[in-house]
């Protein structure tokens, strides 16, 4: 035994020092009561920090690993028991914290463990000096068990507590954002104990630090740190930037990073702009542009507390982020100018370009889909480029074509988003050449302008690049409203307009070529072929003067014929306008201009 | 055996420096300290002993590893990396006396007693010394940790395993291992200053992330350094280590190489731009950001400066273009004088040509095209090369041309590159001889040289034959002369131009040597394999040549069709005049008849010599442009399966008026 404590009993109580030392197995019983105080006293404040005394001795729960209970001799004075019993509660506690601190702080269980054990630490060590105060205390005589209780009424409750957050950590086997989540829930749920609440705070505080520091490299640097795999988002390092020229879909730009499932309560409304932020930052920095996020006191990510600091650093780094984004995407890549030749080439704003493409590639276009040789259409196209006024844009060479198999129209139905960055030049040459020049007046004038000019004007004021990608989305998604494309009924219907005015110029040049025998008037039955409606009157002059009068008037029967059926078809637009200009107002627009026209005859 | 509290504390103070008190004693069984059996202490008293004698345990490992090193000290295998860990090692343990030194002062005042009643200032019981020990046992078990994963590590290595356990979310560890390493990789973070600033490898013991070795000069950039992966620690991200290569590498490689003083002022200046002074000690762990900025503005000058070195003093450009012109026949006038003289030459047998007289016939053709006006330190590094030949082969088999990139170019223009550019040229020359051939093919060939008045008086029959000859000889030259015009066009224009623009492209944005070996060797692979020269394209090569070869021997057929012609035109004229003057003979002397008889029998001699002849012509050039068919059609039949886009373009070319499509719908 510790002789200064038997000595003590001895002067105390007149025992003699041998006879205590000696009488180690002697169960407790046999001394006086007062005595008994002092060796439980003394036994307690082993058992405080975790170690068996005389006899207090700490037994495994039978069925549980990391459960321990403490007993008591039993013939020890039934009242000092009951004292020495209620004290348990906290030694258990402190076992447990002790153990977990020991097995989190293992490098495999990740910063945020280690920090939280860390916290437990110093906790653990305040609560060893209080022990050893207490220690002083009881040499100086001064410490009764009734005492011993009393002072340890402060650390009873943040000690449960702990233990029982500790218990929920482990048997789930937490790590990362789960134990922060655990430690701030628990927080929350112990609102009503102010002190427990503050010391739960200020260990998810220290807890949350290492993480903290890993969202900052992310959010400032864009680059993830992050070696125990805790935050929440993940790296997926097999995507390399080499495969961005396959990969039609972004699938580097989703994937390369992305969210994980336990995400910290505290970020999980602004994970998805944590992501973006440094997705930029990561972006800018593949393109070779080093960019920090300038440092100040303010930016760094300090606090949990109620005033939501790390909000506004995370809003401040996004918009940072993105605004040197776009600037980015605007001045050194010239998005403005890439939108602009994409409307000239795709949105056929340029008509010399089409018109001399369409001259030189007719012969390749009008055969079979998959006889259609692409390099040769692609050289066509260069030619098609180089000798128009297409040449001045500096895009121009970006242009490249590939053959769809499958016919635009088909296309259209399943399409929602255009695929930008290439033109598709569909097999099915009826679609370019046929618009009539009504409607490419139409869609060029009533819709592509003002929608256009609509967006450029907001790209300039745009803040940043989720911005541009909703107006560009939002460019496209009116075009292709405004432009019938989303409404398949009407577009049936322009189609088959389109292709009866194909027939019709089909019929007139087969008429014109089996009558090219015929020696007068040739040059007047041209002309009348070039505008797009031939009147009867004009059709019929020419052959009415011939002797031919059967061939004459079978012409006369087929035209007249066409324009029936062009007549009926036009007419039939109407009710199908009329319906939906009810639920898309600027078909009425549409409606006027191809139904007024109509109406003239 | 009663002990006081006070002695088993003292004894506990000495078993945690490591020495054996009077009760508390190393046990081997227990591997541990512990209070002997024989001494009476209560279960409690023990317990604790136990446990605060675990930093014992631990100091002695710690300990232990420190001496062991020291000992071996000079010796190889601990090297700097290590003996900075050892010192840093030591400064911990200092602390950590320093410590024990305070308790013990406090041990030595006597554990107060309720009946002294006085309380007697600082004192020790086990449990104060618990709470004293709490922190020292984090470092210790740390240190104990990291001697034992570092036992068998050194240099690069061991600063890295230690960097590892510097993962640690407890701010107390991770200042601990932040002042640690710090220590431990000075004196790599110094090998790295010296290495990028100075180029100097100081490396005793073997520990830095690069090794050299001693190469020849030409190979220095390739070899003469490379990354040891297993001495670079983590914390040194790959790319960083490359560029940390790079910058030594050429501050080795301007000095060996270029001998240039200039990449001195380069390190001067961007030491100052980087924030940091070029003295010992100025970087250290944890300033990786400071260490990447020096090293960036390091690379960057250095490969800037290097990149001037091989631009402006040893002129890259130029003798890359000088290659292209020469070796690659950009040159148009140059290789056509080149051939006109060199032609005769080459087609005697090899061995009987004098590489002398090669060497003359180069000079005189620089002499007389515009390559006259070139460098002619460029001009100079032109030369005649013959390769070794086998019998039978002829000059044209082992005539190339050779240019010599001295030191430091031919790093760039190593040996294995110019055996590539041979190559090509050999391609080149041979499509240039061939289409020199069909070139004098059509010089003879030339509709005016026939005049057509003097077969007037042959018959009907062979005259028509002789047309319909000539005419199967012109469509036949025609269309070779489309396959190899197209041919060659492709080749100058759509591989070689197009790799050339796209090569200075590269030149112009290369930032480093690397860059510029990569962007020369994309140049090259992209002429080899558009060239048909790649390994893929070998079926089509050789099929080229047999076409070529066979374009060699139309030449030959449509020579010996012309000359026969001429023969025969010659004989016609000859036997018009004699037959005239026979005449006035005649009419003159009118004794003739029997020469007048000798010439109607020649002249139906003639035209009976002249069928047959054209006959064999004929039949010869049916036969060679049924090969010529198969073959060319062989050819373009393999052109679709090929890799490269450009060969797809060729054949689209070949073929733009689909002729040969539509002969053969496969195609």
């Amino acid at each position: 035994g510790i002789k200064g404590t038997s000595r003590i009993a001895a002067d105390a109580k007149g025992f003699s020092p041998d006879s205590f030392s000696s009488g180690l197995e002697n169960p407790i019983g046999c001394y006086d009561a007062a005595v008994q105080e002092l060796i439980v006293i003394d036994d307690l404040l082993f058992a405080l920090v975790g170690i068996e005394g005389r006899y207090i001795s700490i037994k495994k729960v039978h069925g549980k690993d990391d459960a321990v209970t403490f007993q008591v001799d039993a013939s020890m004075d039934l009242a000092l028991q009951e004292l020495a019993k209620r004290m348990f509660s906290l030694c258990e506690s402190f076992l447990l914290i002790d153990h977990f601190v020991e097995s989190r702080s293992q490098f495999k269980n990740g910063l945020v463990n280690h920090a939280f054990a860390a916290a437990l630490r110093a906790l653990l060590l305040d609560y060893q000096a209080m022990v050893a105060q207490l220690e002083h205390q009881f040499r100086l005589g001064r410490l009764s068990i009734q005492g011993l209780w009393f002072y340890c009424q402060p650390m009873m409750g943040s000690m449960q507590a702990l233990a029982s957050v500790i218990q929920k950590a482990s048997a789930n086997n937490y790590t990362g954002s789960a134990v922060l989540n655990l430690l701030q829930s628990q927080a929350k749920a112990m609102a009503g104990d102010s002190a427990v609440r503050s010391l739960l705070e200020k260990i998810t505080q220290s807890a949350s630090n290492a993480y903290l520091s890993i969202l900052e490299r992310w959010i400032y640097e864009g680059a993830i740190d992050d070696p125990y795999g805790e935050f929440f988002i993940a790296e997926n390092k097999s995507l390399q930037k080499d495969s961005l020229t396959q990969d039609y879909d972004a699938k580097y730009w989703r994937q390369r990073y992305s969210l994980k499932e336990d995400i910290p309560s505290f970020l999980a409304n602004i994970a998805g702009i944590i992501l973006t932020t440094g997705k930029y930052l990561n972006v800018m920095r593949e393109c070779g542009h080093n960019v920090q996020v300038p440092v100040s006191e303010n930016s760094k990510l300090m606090t949990l507390g109620s005033n939501h600091h790390y909000l506004e650093c995370v809003k401040a780094a996004y918009e940072f982020a993105s605004g040197e984004l776009l600037s980015l995407i605007k001045e050194k890549y010239d998005l403005i100018g890439k939108l602009r030749s994409i409307k000239h080439y795709l949105l056929l704003d340029q008509g010399d370009f089409l018109v001399h493409f369409m001259d030189i590639a007719r012969e390749e276009l009008l055969k079979k889909h998959d006889e259609i040789s692409v390099e040769k259409l692609q050289s066509l196209l260069d030619l098609a480029l180089r000798t128009t006024a297409a040449a001045a844009d500096p895009c121009h060479e970006d242009l490249t074509c590939c053959v769809e198999r499958t016919s635009i129209l088909k296309g259209l139905s399943t399409l929602k988003d255009v695929n930008i960055r290439d033109v598709s030049d569909s097999n099915d040459l009826e679609e370019p050449i046929s618009i009539t020049g009504l409607e490419t007046f139409s869609l060029s004038y009533k819709v592509l302008e003002p929608n256009w000019h609509v967006m450029h004007g907001r790209l300039q004021t745009a803040k940043s690049i989720d911005e541009v990608i909703q107006y560009h989305d939002f460019f496209l998604d009116k075009c292709l409203r405004e432009c019938l494309l989303l409404l398949p009924e009407l577009l049936k219907k322009v189609e088959k307009l389109k292709s009866l005015c194909l027939q019709y110029a089909a019929a007139t040049q087969w008429l014109i070529s089996s009558s090219i025998d015929i020696p007068k008037l040739e040059e007047e039955s041209d002309s009348s072929l070039g505008s797009k409606k031939s009147k009867q009157g004009r059709s019929r002059n020419p052959y009415q003067a011939q002797k031919v009068i059967t061939k004459n008037s079978a012409v006369t029967d087929s035209i007249l014929k066409f324009e029936r059926e062009f007549n009926a078809e036009l007419q039939s637009l109407r009710p199908i306008l009329s319906s939906s200009a009810q639920a898309e107002p600027y078909l009425t627009h549409l409606a006027q201009w191809i139904l007024g026209v109509g109406n003239d005859q | 055996n009663e002990v006081t509290e006070e002695v088993l504390v003292r004894d506990v103070l000495y078993a945690c420096q490591g020495i054996d008190g009077k009760y508390v004693k190393f046990d081997s069984n227990l591997d541990g300290y512990a209070l002997s059996d024989s001494v009476k202490v209560p279960r409690g008293t023990r317990i604790i002993v136990r446990k605060l004698c675990e930093l014992g345990w631990l100091f002695r490992k710690v300990k232990g590893y420190i001496s062991e090193s020291m000992d071996r000290f000079p010796a190889e295998d601990v090297g700097t990396v290590g003996q900075a860990f050892c010192a840093a090692l030591q400064d911990e343990l200092s602390e950590y006396y320093k410590l024990l030194a305070v308790l013990e002062a406090q041990s030595m005042n006597p554990i107060p007693l309720v009946s002294e009643n006085a309380s007697s200032g600082n004192y020790l019981s086990l449990r104060r010394l618990s709470v004293w020990f709490a922190e020292p046992m984090v470092k210790m078990r740390l240190m104990a940790v990291l001697v034992d994963k570092c036992k068998v590590l050194r240099g690069g290595a061991m600063a890295g395993a230690i960097h590892l356990h510097a993962q640690h979310g407890d701010p107390l560890v991770h200042d601990f291992m932040r002042r640690l390493l710090r220590r431990v990789c000075s004196p790599l973070f110094e090998m790295v200053r010296s290495w990028v600033l100075e180029g100097e490898l100081e490396d005793i013991f073997a520990e830095f992330f690069i090794v050299g070795q001693p190469v020849k000069a030409e190979s220095l950039w390739r070899e003469g350094y490379r990354l040891h992966a297993g001495m670079l620690p983590s914390f040194i991200s790959q790319s960083l280590a490359q560029r940390i290569l790079r910058t030594g590498k050429s501050i080795n490689f301007l000095r060996v190489c270029c001998d240039d003083r200039g990449w001195a002022d380069a390190t001067t200046e961007s030491a100052a731009a980087a924030g940091t002074t070029t003295r010992r000690g100025g970087l250290g762990y944890g300033e990786t950001d400071a260490l990447e900025s020096l090293v960036m503005e390091a690379a960057k000058r250095i490969d800037k400066h290097l990149l001037d070195v091989i631009y402006k003093r040893y002129k890259f450009k130029e003798h890359c273009l000088a290659i292209k012109r020469y070796l690659l026949l950009g040159q148009g006038d140059f290789v056509q004088y080149l051939m006109d003289i060199v032609g005769p030459e080459l087609s005697e047998p090899a061995n009987t040509i004098s590489s002398f007289k090669l060497a003359g016939l180069l000079e005189s053709a620089i002499r007389s095209s515009n390559a006259q006006y070139d460098d002619p330190d460029i001009l100079d590094r032109l030369r005649v090369k013959m390769m070794p030949h086998g019998t039978g082969d002829r000059g044209w088999d082992v005539f190339s041309l050779e240019y010599d990139a001295r030191v430091p170019l031919d790093t760039v223009f190593t040996e294995s590159v110019m055996t590539r550019y041979l190559r090509i040229f050999n391609f080149l020359w041979k499509l240039r001889r061939v289409e020199h051939a069909l070139i004098g093919a059509w010089k003879t060939m030339k509709p005016n040289c026939i005049t057509s008045h003097a077969f007037t008086k042959l018959q009907r029959a062979v005259k028509l034959q002789l047309l319909s000859t000539l005419r199967r000889c012109q469509v036949l030259w025609d269309e070779m002369n489309h396959f190899v015009t197209n041919l060659q066009y492709y080749i100058m224009f759509e591989v070689l131009e197009v790799s050339w623009s796209n090569f200075s492209n590269e030149m112009e944005v290369a930032k480093d040597l690397d860059d510029l070996l990569a962007a020369h060797e994309k140049y090259l692979h992209s002429i080899v394999e558009k060239s048909l020269l790649g390994e893929r394209s070998q079926t089509l090569y050789k099929s080229l040549f047999v076409l070529f070869d066979l374009i060699l021997r139309f030449r030959s057929n449509a020579d010996r069709l012309y000359e026969g012609i001429y023969e025969l035109q010659a004989r016609t004229v000859e036997s018009s005049v004699n037959s005239r003057e026979n005449k006035s003979r005649r009419q003159a002397k009118d004794k003739s008849s029997e020469s007048g008889s000798w010439v109607n029998e020649g002249r139906k001699a003639l035209t009976q010599r002249a069928s047959e002849f054209l006959q064999n012509m004929g039949q010869d050039l049916d036969a060679l442009a049924s090969e010529y068919k198969s073959l060319l059609e062989g050819f373009l039949a393999q052109l679709p399966v090929q890799q490269h886009i450009d060969l797809k373009f060729l054949l689209f070319r070949l073929d733009f008026t689909e002729f040969y499509s539509r002969q053969h719908p496969t195609v």
